[in-house]
């Protein structure tokens, strides 16, 4: 139905080898040569000038116009073809002006009195005047041009819709061209065409809705519509007028006349023109983005000549159409996106609550609906499947993320047909013929998927377009190449396609997927640091196990030791030996059961998750020193305590710290008279710093590496009694505050304890 | 004059129970009592509070694993890699056979890894041969008194 440009009926047989049956190939139009036809149509005549005016090929057909043979003009100067004070009126416009596309030189009158709109180029290294003849003797008069496009864009402004907007342009074209039809024709990305606006005379045949197949249109010929904004064929019926001499003089090669517009059309292409009940036909492009988004097409039955400056305004009415349409587009794009971003964020909010990340993109799977208009959804993780929503079973599912991983589809992959790329597809078109997969791990086989279900439509094709073939291997050999001869409608269904993945839909995925990621990222740093800290917690659990089956054993065994030892002195008299015996056994129970609890209270540290409060240290200091009353009786101890911070740590936590440090400090001033312990504080840029200071014991530094451990002592038990808990409990307690615990002494001067607790944790 | 044993214990209870049963293994050896891993390697060094001790090294160290400030392992770390304690025989005596201490012990190049019985009367026994092996039998110093182990 279109305009086809293809040049020559040369047909393109393949033999097949096997069967010898001829295969007629008619995508080969796509390598046709429809720029270099070497003819124009004969409703006007072209002459190709060399940079100094001279006559260097002209249409054969130069005699029926001007009066001139073409053979008789070449070589001869313009003027003496058409006329001295003509050529003398063109000769300023034939200058720098010209460029590659044709431009309106103006309206003369050659020798032979015939009027002539004029349009030059310069093209293939040659200059090209094209001359159409026309009535006036004037310049072209561009006023009603103006009127139109004023008319049209005061139409524009109430269009709802791109559709309504091409039917505007339908009538405008049709008002100015006076076609029998006019129609404005979409393409799809795979070249197919779909007429979505139409006007037209009452007796014409409508093809509003209508389907046409790419290869109506070959994409050569789409190429050159890009590239040239309006052809005309004035009647199909005509007779090619060749160029004389038939190359270019230049270069040596047929001439390039793709932006000729009285440029020759394929046979082929004339045949369908009359196929169609059509003898003149006329096309604008549609450029949206740089891209031929479709065409204004214009059809009548009869001749029908176009002058060139209603060519003017269907091709300025075909940008304003483009524009409107970029502009419509555009914002719906916009929209759109906007709505997808918006869904996409509020899930991106939800997936960042919870710690398990495949819980969380469960917990947002309506959400993950919606984003890309699925009907279902699914999460694969190795080999569990999280499903929602309307999806295959989850064995197809496995299958199906099988096969991805094999493709290497790398960030993410689309279809709306799937059963065409995967047989396996087959069994589950009804609800997964579209499919969007993203990829979610680098090294796993871990999906998100989308499903989309079968849409089962029907296209209504303008006559059935599988039937070229049949059509042209019918008429035997040898072949001509045949356009197909009914445009009648004809309805095929498509099965197995989803409605298609919108581009800003994949877009947005591929945003959607890079925000995964950097979730999971950060999901797994937390899981690094978390594997840390299960290092420590399980090197303490070994130094836990470790210390039960040393330190718990040895009360045991002194029990066991000194009531043997008791019952065998039984028979002496040794009365203080055996109380001593007893005494023993006494203090070993104790020490067991205090290592009882102080394994259970450090054990249980590790597991309390913090309860981060605003802690005044002046009263929790306070408070402890009140716990330890019953230790301090009847010694005399001076506490020291300078002004101290508010914190924000977990009470409890920080409670038991600073009890274990200031217990020390008693215990180890146990000698002195008096005992001094100072607790002061240090305001650091980013910490806050505590120290507990004593004039006991002390103790080495040599050793001061194993103090905060576990079961550790540097003293003897009957000096300082003790489990060797104690600061391995302040260690533990400063750093899960994210703090840190040290310690300086100076052997038998007393020893100070110090942790600095971050600032930042508290808010 | 038999070399002394030197006995590396903190605990009081453990000390006293070690002391009871060396006692009744009725071994003629003085023994010396440190209290951590430190005063032991001051000891063996003749240094600090020992540096005016008689040279010589004790016939063995039964050395507790879990020490103050220096431990049981590090203790016989040292031996091993000091000239003049190296021959030194070493029993290593501990609470538990957790399985990292024995290996690490027999690593150091321990002579003995004796986990402490709970029962006394083992307990008793397990030190009596120990001390009769590596005090007695293992070098027998000349001039030195058998020892005959007594009949029940």
């Amino acid at each position: 139905m279109e305009i086809l440009q293809f040049t020559s009926p040369r047909a393109h047989l393949h033999m097949n080898p096997a069967s010898s049956v001829p295969e007629l190939d008619l995508s080969s139009c796509d390598r046709e040569q429809i720029r270099t036809p070497g003819s124009i149509q004969p409703h006007g005549f072209l002459l190709t000038l060399s940079g100094d005016m001279e006559v260097l090929q002209a249409s054969a057909n130069l005699g029926d116009w001007a009066g001139v043979s073409a053979q008789a003009a070449i070589g001869r100067p313009l003027a003496e073809v058409i006329g001295e004070g003509t050529a003398r009126r063109l000769a300023p416009e034939l200058g720098a002006k010209l460029g590659p596309r044709p431009y309106y030189v103006g309206t003369v009158t050659t020798a032979n009195h015939r009027h002539f709109d004029v349009l030059g180029h310069r093209w293939d290294e040659l200059t090209i005047l094209e001359f159409e003849p026309t009535e006036r003797g004037a310049a072209a008069d561009f006023r009603q041009l103006y009127s139109l496009l004023g008319d049209f864009l005061q139409k524009v402004n109430g269009a709802e819709s791109i559709e309504s907007l091409a039917q505007l342009a339908c009538h405008h074209v049709r008002a100015v061209t006076g076609f029998g039809r006019v129609l404005v024709y979409q393409f799809d990305r795979d070249g197919h065409g779909h007429v979505v606006a139409e006007a037209k005379q009452d007796d014409y045949a409508s093809y509003l809705g209508q389907h046409f197949p790419a290869s109506d249109i070959p994409a050569q010929a789409r190429q050159l519509y890009a590239l040239s904004p309006i052809r005309l064929i004035q009647d199909a019926n005509y007779t090619p007028a060749p160029l004389v001499p038939a190359l270019n003089p230049v270069t040596g090669k047929p001439n390039d006349l793709s932006f000729a517009v009285l440029r020759s059309v394929s046979p082929v292409h004339l045949q369908y023109m009359r196929n169609m009940n059509t003898l003149a036909s006329m096309s604008v492009s549609l450029m949206v983005k740089g891209k031929l988004w479709g065409i204004i097409s214009c059809h009548n039955e009869g001749p029908s000549p176009v002058p060139f400056e209603q060519r003017t305004a269907c091709e300025q009415l075909g940008q304003l159409l483009a524009l409107c349409i970029e502009s419509r587009e555009d914002a719906h794009e916009l929209q759109f996106r906007l709505e997808v971003r918006r869904i996409m964020v509020s899930m991106l909010a939800g997936l960042t609550q919870g710690s398990n990340f495949i819980d969380n993109l469960s917990s947002v799977f309506p959400e993950l609906l919606r984003f890309a208009r699925a009907s279902g959804v699914a999460v694969v993780v190795d080999e569990r499947v999280l499903s929602f929503g309307d999806t295959p079973e989850e064995d197809d599912i496995l299958g199906l993320v099988d096969w991805l991983a094999l493709q290497h589809h790398g960030d993410i992959y689309h279809t709306d047909h799937l059963s065409a790329a995967w047989p396996g597809g087959e069994k589950m078109t009804r609800n997964a013929s579209g499919l969007l997969a993203m990829p979610i791990s680098r090294i796993h086989k871990h999906y998100l998927l989308w499903f989309r279900p079968e849409f089962v439509h029907t296209i209504e094709w303008a006559g059935n377009p599988h039937d070229k073939l049949v059509q042209a291997s019918a008429a035997g050999l040898p072949m001509q190449l045949s356009p197909r001869t009914s445009f009648a409608a004809w309805r095929e269904t498509i099965h197995g396609t989803s409605v298609p993945w919108h581009g800003g839909e994949i877009e947005l995925a591929l945003e959607f997927r890079t925000a995964l990621l950097g979730i999971a990222l950060e999901r797994a740093e937390q899981m690094a640091e978390l594997a840390e800290e299960l290092t420590r917690s399980n090197k303490e659990l070994e130094a836990f196990s470790y210390s039960v089956s040393h330190d718990l054993r040895a009360p045991l065994r002194h029990i066991v030791g000194f009531a043997d030892l008791l019952i065998e002195s039984s028979g002496n008299d040794d009365g203080e030996r055996r109380m001593r015996f007893l005494k023993n056994i006494k203090d070993a129970a104790r020490m067991a059961g205090k290592l009882v609890d102080d394994l259970l209270s450090f054990s249980q540290m590790g597991r309390a998750s913090l309860r981060p409060a605003d802690v005044d240290m002046g009263d929790l200091v306070a408070a402890c020193i009140d716990k330890l009353s019953l230790e301090t009786k009847g010694r005399r101890i001076e506490w020291d305590i300078a002004p101290l911070p508010v914190v924000h740590v977990d009470p409890t936590f920080l409670h038991l710290a600073m009890y274990n440090l200031l217990s020390n400090a008693v215990k180890f001033t146990g000698k002195q008279d008096p005992a001094i312990i100072r607790v002061s504080a240090e305001d650091r840029p980013d910490e806050t710093v505590i120290h507990v200071a004593d004039n006991g014991a002390g103790f080495n530094m040599d050793y001061v590496h194993k103090l905060f451990g576990v079961f550790q002592r540097l003293h003897r038990m009957e000096d300082f009694q003790g489990t060797g808990i104690g600061l391995a409990n302040v260690r533990r307690i400063v750093e899960r505050h994210n703090g840190r615990v040290w310690a300086e002494s100076v052997q038998g001067e007393g020893a100070t304890f110090s942790f600095a607790l971050p600032k930042h944790e508290s808010n | 004059m038999l070399k002394p044993i030197l006995l590396v214990e903190d605990n009081p209870n453990d000390l006293e129970l070690t002391l009871i049963a060396l006692s009744k293994s009725q071994l003629a050896n003085q023994v010396i009592v440190v209290r951590d891993g430190a005063e032991a390697l001051d000891y063996l060094h003749r240094r600090g509070e020992y540096s005016q001790r008689s040279p010589g090294n004790p016939a063995v160290v039964l050395l507790d694993l879990k020490l103050p400030k220096v431990d049981g392992l590090e203790v016989l770390k040292e031996i091993r890699t000091t000239d003049g304690l190296k021959p030194l025989p070493v029993v290593m005596l501990t609470s538990s056979k957790e399985e990292q201490d024995l290996v690490r012990s027999y690593e150091l190049g321990v002579n003995a890894y004796v986990v402490k019985p709970v029962d006394f009367t083992e307990f008793v026994r397990a030190i009596a041969d120990l001390g009769i092996f590596w005090a007695v039998l293992n070098e027998p110093p000349p001039g030195s008194q058998k020892y005959v182990r007594p009949t029940k």
